[in-house]
């Protein structure tokens, strides 16, 4: 199996490398063996004198024909061909796809996955049910990890002082290398690696330093959580790994903390916020939550309370709020004689959020951001043990087999290169050249390294100035083992051998510590057999493979112990007060974005991902509130000089409605150059502006218009509602005064049909609901639908035209205040109307409907006349305004599903409720005489969910779970008064505000 | 009805400035001779100009097919933008061709002899530049043919509640009967330039087309009953294409597409912009083939009041349109009107309403209306606000609809201007050949408004009217 994949990407490199192969001439085409034998198939007898050179009567009619018939099959579609297997692996029948367990290693953690694998070639990546990291949800990043692998700039030779070489040539390089430092015990010899949690990598790291006392190991990510693992180890002596249940929690302070997207166990975390924010009915109870932040934040538009606060200001808050706590009778012992301002926030909310936080007791949570310094973090973790959250709300397990970022250790590693200390550097991943603190300079500091070394995916900063340089595999070309959040462990299967000849971390890692080039899959074998034992090691090896983890690994929590005398001395020496803020003394905030810290950037769906709040896509932009935008006189799309001391950059000006005023948000991993086709010359490289010292938030930065202005691209420029009753929010109070109320605000007259109406009475009848109150604005079902759908991508120019083809998009509505405004999202697809408007106006009958009340869309029939769009009243359907799919690479078009046809030029499409999932899953009940269940299928954008908003299934079915959401009181249909009949509802959204703090507007 | 019974109806009496100073020879004169000389250095030049025009059009039209409709500002939700603007633009100049010649006719304005010619070659050649907006402005013009009812094997038909499908039928219908009113009109005059003819290829070009043209007396009665019998078809026809373009967007369900007063006030509209567009071509015809006898200020002065009507009822439709807007108590319809008239677009809006509304108004002077340089401008101006008028309907209405989410802007392309352009080069360039090449002014109906003609007339004495179309002048 793994060879005809083999041979079909080497195949492709080649062609790759030669270009396409145009045919020369007629006679070229007429000669091939297909040509001839079409002709002796449909022309015996002409055939039989085509080879006798007598009938040249004969001769010459047949040489017409076929140069006509030459011609017309120039006219066709280029001929494929598909090579069936010789012998075909087990288990596999031809169409099917296969679906593997394996782990994702994100950070200091992984994500359990499950692969769909067509022939061989891994084309969809879901959650893993089996798997606490995700329990069958995914992410933005998760889902776009497939795309990484068909990258086609990827690299593809191992590169060494001398131009192109072999791994055989580096293996050759280190081994006479190792040597002589083995001599030296070290001395001279580095490593920079990313931070990863796997009992492999931990083990080889321990070889390799053993074998080398002194070398130096460093851990470097541009965006780690190393300052929240640094406050835990304050508070309790141990880095410990938090774990939080926010399915517990009904009171939760989020001090700049985006546990719902970017921080932490995001996906975990969504499910159980989620859980406890559902109300199914007036009499259910949900969380609240209060945010505190700088930037708005994913998790800030789930806020019931959000107030805006500089990032710098957060650190008073939170011992202004241990204060209140204690004046409230909460013993942090810790905090006592910690300094305590209130400047910059409103005492009476804090006095409120601290009041419902103790109300709440052990279902209370407190949870700081990975932005906030380590005696925050320390503060914070006393504050929960305080409340008593401690194994209610947060628990911790220890945090073994893992590389923790080290900011610190990385400098110093920087002024041992920098003083000619280091004589050969291993950079296992990462890209320090682009993404390390420009204070430290490191590219500089690279040149004094004789020998470097870089494993990376592609020949990016880092790679160009190293003088080897190694493909690294994919995740899904690698073996692996990978320790997720809890402990558990798993092992990371490759589902294809490396399309590009790349090495994964255990190989090098491997060669690195032994000097030996051995299979990655006999390094993790060895370390599984350690962690597992030898007995019945096969049958747990291959039990550990097919559930993606080893059941039962799980650490159990500790119940740390609690040094408040080192937390208290830390607090006092931490700088409280900030400057005063003004227009000419703003604050940067450095957060992570759709690119993560700029490692996604050659991806292009997460380029043309809208941003959660700001919508942009292939950008950053300076993120400014409006007032300071108004103080400094700039408006969208204005191009600034941001300067902060001696560093310096320009960069376009986003108005962000909720951004804290005289602070800047800064999304890094843009600006990269010489990457790929997708990532040059995208957005604005704001590492160049991030010091050491300060490397998530600094004062001191002003901002000048420079007068010139910038496109930038915005899949969504209006904000307001204007009143319309499309997204439905109110009050849990409201809620429970009138139950009633979304039916009621969308109440219409009684609506009658021009014609006989579709009798839909087939005994499957889809339908869809989506819960307001749980979509966090994630964006996960976006994706997920790109990768399930094939949905083209279209690029900077075209977004700005509004051509975006996502076939699901989050709308976002600002409502409220226009500095501190209130977010609501609501994703919207195909509403499938029972009475659609577009199919009544299609003059060629491309879209219309189907006996289970599916609005499907006939590409072959479309005309592209673009009606359907004009009358659509959700405006959902997306038009192939140009051959988008004509310039993609022969390596990413196995990316696609094959069960979903490639759009062509001309034609509309919009979400088809995953009709091909739906159509696999009746196939399969109807040989199994049964009826579709619940559970046989999600559509793509449920099924990555990571909060449940989406529910599918069969309305004709009265215990379905769709019908069962769908008859809920807060149920209703948008734009019910057009008479469409939508089968996707929603769920009116739900705010459950202190009644002691002012309400915040709801919008609708 | 036969040539008896138009004899018996009263002819009103002949007004002299209907025709000035002609007689049956130097009206054949003038009028064959243009097509019989060569062409002159001017034509030459303007055919040039125009032909390269239509050229750029058809590069243009080349790499649209070649690259994708995405090469215009349409987007999401502005799925519909320039072309079909233009379409409804170039359907509505279409109008005024068969309505001066149909309905005039049957309504004995007896003036409209001079220009009808002109108007009707217009309003095919509208109808052309119409027919192409919407055929190349589909996804995939390729496959255009299935709008069309054409029986197959897999029993796919159009689907018959698209108003598109009407669209297609009811402007090809149209234009249909357009060239045959158009053509038949022109047999007569076509046997007359056959019998000037001196050159062979002249001679078996128009004795082809005159299809054997010999000004009897049957031929004279089965002419007019034929021509009759069509203005009757045209007639109706010239209200229900406009009334079925506007179905179009009134059978949608945007707001400021879904009003019932569009087909009336489309037919208005259409009106109106033809007979812009034919005051703005006669005024240079007349002025460069020296027809200034044939096409009098009489002609041109009453063209300027049916523009004043129809600008009335025009501005009558917008009023009334806000007016509905606000009386329905419909959200989504109130905001579509107040976002035209100051939203995005109400540049747009503005120029539309100056041009449309305020301008014809001029035409209460009767200094003004009679005026040839005063209403040369204004019917250029008229046109200018009537393609607004589309732009505003079809644009404003997509860009803010329903979600505010999903609202966008649109802005025109390179192509979306060249393409207009070129649209207008391939009108200029049909009608340059036309001018040229056939009668551009009806001899034979041209003759019978001459004092001569009219049995009652002092000097007439032509007691049947078909010894006006006589077979040399």
């Amino acid at each position: 199996m793994k060879e005809n994949i083999l041979e079909k990407t080497d195949s492709l490199v080649k062609e790759r490398g030669r270009g396409r192969e145009y045919w020369r001439s007629l006679d070229d085409l007429a000669d091939t063996p297909e040509f001839k034998e079409f002709l002796e198939r449909e022309f015996p007898q002409g055939a039989a004198e085509f080879s006798d050179p007598i009938s040249r009567r004969g001769f010459l009619s047949i040489m017409g024909a076929s140069v006509a018939l030459a011609g017309l099959s120039s006219c066709r579609r280029p001929v494929q061909k598909i090579l069936p297997y010789v012998t075909v692996p087990d288990d596999l029948t031809i169409g099917n796809p296969e679906h593997y367990a394996t782990n994702m290693p994100f950070g200091l953690g992984a994500l359990g996955v499950v692969v769909e694998s067509h022939e061989g070639r891994p084309t969809k990546i879901e959650g893993n049910k089996l798997h606490s990291s995700t329990q069958g949800r995914s992410n933005i990043f998760m889902q776009a990890s497939i795309l990484d692998l068909y990258d086609p700039d990827r690299s593809r030779a191992v590169r060494g002082p001398g131009g192109e070489s072999a791994w055989e040539d580096f293996v050759r390089f280190w081994v006479s290398a190792r040597n002589g430092y083995r001599d030296t015990k070290g001395d001279g010899l580095a490593v920079i690696c990313e931070s990863f949690r796997s009992p492999t990598l931990a083990r080889l790291k321990a070889e390799f330093l053993k074998t080398f006392p002194k070398a130096k190991w460093v851990t470097y990510e541009p965006i780690s959580d190393e300052r929240i693992y640094d406050g835990i180890e304050l508070a309790t002596g141990d880095a410990l790994q938090p774990i939080y249940s926010f399915e517990n929690a009904e009171v939760i302070l989020s001090l700049e903390s985006d546990f719902l997207m970017t921080e932490g166990e995001s996906i975990r975390n969504s499910g159980g916020f989620a859980s406890a924010r559902r109300v199914e009915n007036e009499n259910g109870s949900m969380n609240r939550l209060y945010v505190v932040e700088s930037s708005y934040s994913t998790t800030g538009t789930m806020a019931d309370h959000r107030i805006r606060l500089r990032s710098s200001d957060v650190h008073s808050f939170t011992t202004a709020l241990a204060h209140e706590l204690i004046d409230q009778g909460v013993n942090i012992p810790s905090a006592k004689s910690a300094p305590r301002t209130t400047a910059g926030f409103d005492s009476a909310w804090l006095a409120a959020v601290a009041s419902d936080l103790k109300k709440a007791g052990a279902k209370s949570l407190v949870i700081a951001g990975r932005r906030q310094a380590p005696e925050t973090h320390a503060l914070v973790v006393a504050i929960n043990a305080a409340l008593k959250n401690t194994n209610s709300t947060v628990s911790y397990v220890s945090l073994t087999d893992s590389s923790r970022s080290d900011l610190g250790a990385f400098g110093e590693l920087v002024s041992d290169m920098n003083n000619g200390q280091i004589k050969t550097l291993f950079i296992l991943g990462g890209n320090p050249v682009y993404n390390a603190p420009v204070d430290f300079d490191f590219e500089s500091a690279l040149e004094n390294v004789s020998n470097s070394v870089h494993l990376s995916s592609h020949n990016d900063e880092t790679s160009k100035l190293c003088s080897w340089h190694v493909p690294r595999a994919h995740y899904l070309e690698s073996w692996g083992d990978v320790r997720s959040y809890d402990g558990s462990l798993g092992i990371c299967q490759p589902l294809i051998e490396p399309l590009f000849g790349g090495k994964s971390d255990t190989e090098m890692f491997s060669l690195l510590a032994t000097g030996d080039s051995k299979s990655g899959y006999d390094v993790v074998r060895d370390t599984i057999k350690n962690e597992v034992g030898s007995i019945g090691f096969e049958n747990n090896w291959r039990r550990i493979l097919h559930d993606g983890l080893y059941d039962g690994s799980a650490y159990s929590s500790t119940t740390p112990s609690i040094n408040h005398s080192r937390i208290s001395a830390a607090l006092k020496k931490s700088s409280a007060g900030s400057t005063s803020a003004a227009a000419n003394n703003l604050e940067v905030v450095f957060v992570s974005s759709n690119t993560l810290d700029g490692r996604l950037a050659n991806n292009g769906w997460l380029q043309e991902l809208p941003d959660s709040l700001t919508k942009l896509t292939w950008d950053n932009a300076a993120v400014i509130s409006y007032q300071t935008a108004q103080e400094l006189g700039l408006k969208n799309g204005d191009m600034a000089r941001l300067s902060l001391g001696d560093r310096e950059l320009e960069m376009p000006v986003w108005i962000g409605p909720g951004q804290a005023d005289y602070t800047v948000m800064l999304a890094l991993g843009y600006g990269r150059k010489d990457i790929g086709r997708v990532a040059d010359g995208v957005g604005f490289d704001t590492y160049k502006l991030r010091s050491s010292s300060a490397p998530y938030f600094e004062s001191g930065a002003s901002l000048s218009k420079t007068g010139e202005s910038y496109p930038l691209s915005s899949s969504q420029d209006h904000g307001a509602m204007e009143g319309r009753a499309l997204l439905l929010e109110k009050t849990l109070d409201e809620y429970r005064q009138n139950p009633h109320f979304a039916s009621e605000m969308t109440e219409t007259p009684p609506l009658n049909s021009l014609w006989t109406e579709h009798e839909y009475s087939d005994k499957y009848q889809w339908g869809m609901a989506i819960d307001l109150n749980s979509c966090t604005g994630c964006n996960a079902c976006v994706i997920a639908c790109q990768s399930e759908n094939n949905v083209p991508i279209v690029g900077k120019e075209q977004v700005a035209k509004g051509r975006e083809m996502h076939w699901i998009r989050i709308d976002r509505y600002f409502s409220g205040d226009v500095e501190n405004p209130q977010v609501s999202h609501q994703p919207v697809a195909c509403q499938h109307c029972e009475m659609a408007p577009c199919e009544q106006v299609c003059p060629v009958n491309a879209t219309m409907h189907d006996k289970e009340g599916l609005n499907v869309m006939v590409y072959n029939r479309c005309i592209g006349t673009r009606y359907c769009s004009n009358n659509c009243p959700y405006k959902v359907r997306r038009f192939n305004y140009f051959n988008l799919t004509k310039d993609t690479p022969e390596v990413v078009k196995m990316a696609m599903n094959p069960e979903v046809t490639v759009r062509s030029r001309g034609v509309m499409e919009k979400c088809t409720y995953c009709i091909q999932r739906i159509t696999k899953a009746k196939s399969t009940a109807k040989l199994e005489e049964r009826d579709v269940r619940d559970s046989d299928f999600e559509t793509a954008c449920q099924q990555s969910c990571p909060a449940d908003a989406i529910v599918f299934g069969n309305i004709a079915d009265p215990n379905s779970k769709v019908s069962k959401v769908k008859a809920r009181n807060l149920n209703y249909s948008m734009l019910a008064e057009f008479n469409t009949r939508p089968r996707t509802t929603y769920q009116a959204r739900l705010k459950n505000p202190n009644p002691k703090l002012p309400l915040t507007a709801a919008a609708g | 009805m036969t040539i008896k019974t138009l004899g018996d109806v009263k002819i009103p009496p002949v007004d002299e400035i209907l025709v000035v100073g002609a007689t049956y020879s130097s009206i054949t004169e003038s009028v064959s001779s243009i097509t019989e000389a060569k062409p002159t250095r001017n034509w030459y030049l303007v055919f040039c100009m125009a032909a390269s025009v239509m050229l750029l059009l058809f590069s243009l039209i080349g790499y649209l097919f070649w690259e994708g409709i995405g090469i215009w500002g349409n987007n999401n939700p502005v799925a519909w933008g320039w072309p079909i603007v233009n379409f409804v633009f170039w359907v509505g100049i279409g109008h005024a061709g068969t309505l001066i010649s149909a309905i005039l006719f049957l309504f004995r304005q007896r003036w409209r002899t001079s220009i009808n010619r002109s108007a009707e070659a217009m309003t095919i050649f509208a109808v052309i530049c119409a027919l192409m907006f919407p055929t190349i402005h589909v996804g995939r013009v390729w496959v255009i043919y299935w709008t069309l009812p054409i029986p197959n094997q897999m029993g796919l038909w159009p689907n018959f509640r698209s108003p598109l499908l009407w669209d297609v039928f009811a402007v090809s219908t149209y234009f249909i009967v357009s060239l045959m009113f158009w053509y038949v009109g022109m047999i007569p005059d076509l046997a007359t330039l056959r019998d000037r003819a001196k050159k062979r290829l002249r001679k078996i070009i128009f004795g082809v087309l005159s299809l054997g043209w010999r000004g009897g007396a049957k031929q004279w009665k089965h002419y007019e009953l034929s021509y009759l019998i069509l203005a009757g078809i045209a007639t109706p026809l010239v209200l229900s294409v406009h009334s079925v373009v506007s179905f179009d967007f009134a059978v949608a369900q945007l707001p400021g597409w879904h009003t019932t007063i569009f087909p009336p006030y489309f037919v208005a509209g259409a009106i109106f912009s033809g007979f812009a567009m034919v005051m703005t071509l006669l005024i240079i015809a007349r002025k460069v083939l020296g027809l200034k006898h044939l096409v009098t200020i009489r002609h041109l002065e009453n063209m300027n009041k049916i523009i004043l009507t129809t600008s009335m009822m025009v501005g009558y439709a917008y009023a009334c349109e806000f007016f509905i807007a606000w009386y329905s108590g419909n959200d989504y319809e109130s905001f579509a009107f107040l976002n035209r008239a100051f939203g995005p677009y109400a540049w747009a809006y503005w120029i539309m309403i100056s041009c449309n509304v305020v301008v014809p108004q001029i035409f209460w002077s009767k200094k003004l209306r009679t005026s040839v340089p005063v209403m040369f401008v204004a019917s250029l101006l008229i046109n200018v606000g009537m393609w607004f008028e589309r732009f505003v309907i079809v644009v404003s209405s997509l860009a803010n609809d329903f979600l505010p989410s999903s609202w966008g802007y649109f802005r025109p392309t390179i192509f979306d201007l060249g393409i207009l352009f070129g649209s207008f080069g391939l009108f200029l360039t049909m009608f340059l050949l036309f001018a040229k090449f056939l009668p551009i002014v009806a001899m034979s109906e041209v003759k019978g408004v001459l004092p001569e003609a009219n049995p009652h007339h002092p000097s007439g004495h032509s007691p049947h009217r078909e010894s006006v179309g006589s077979i040399t002048g």
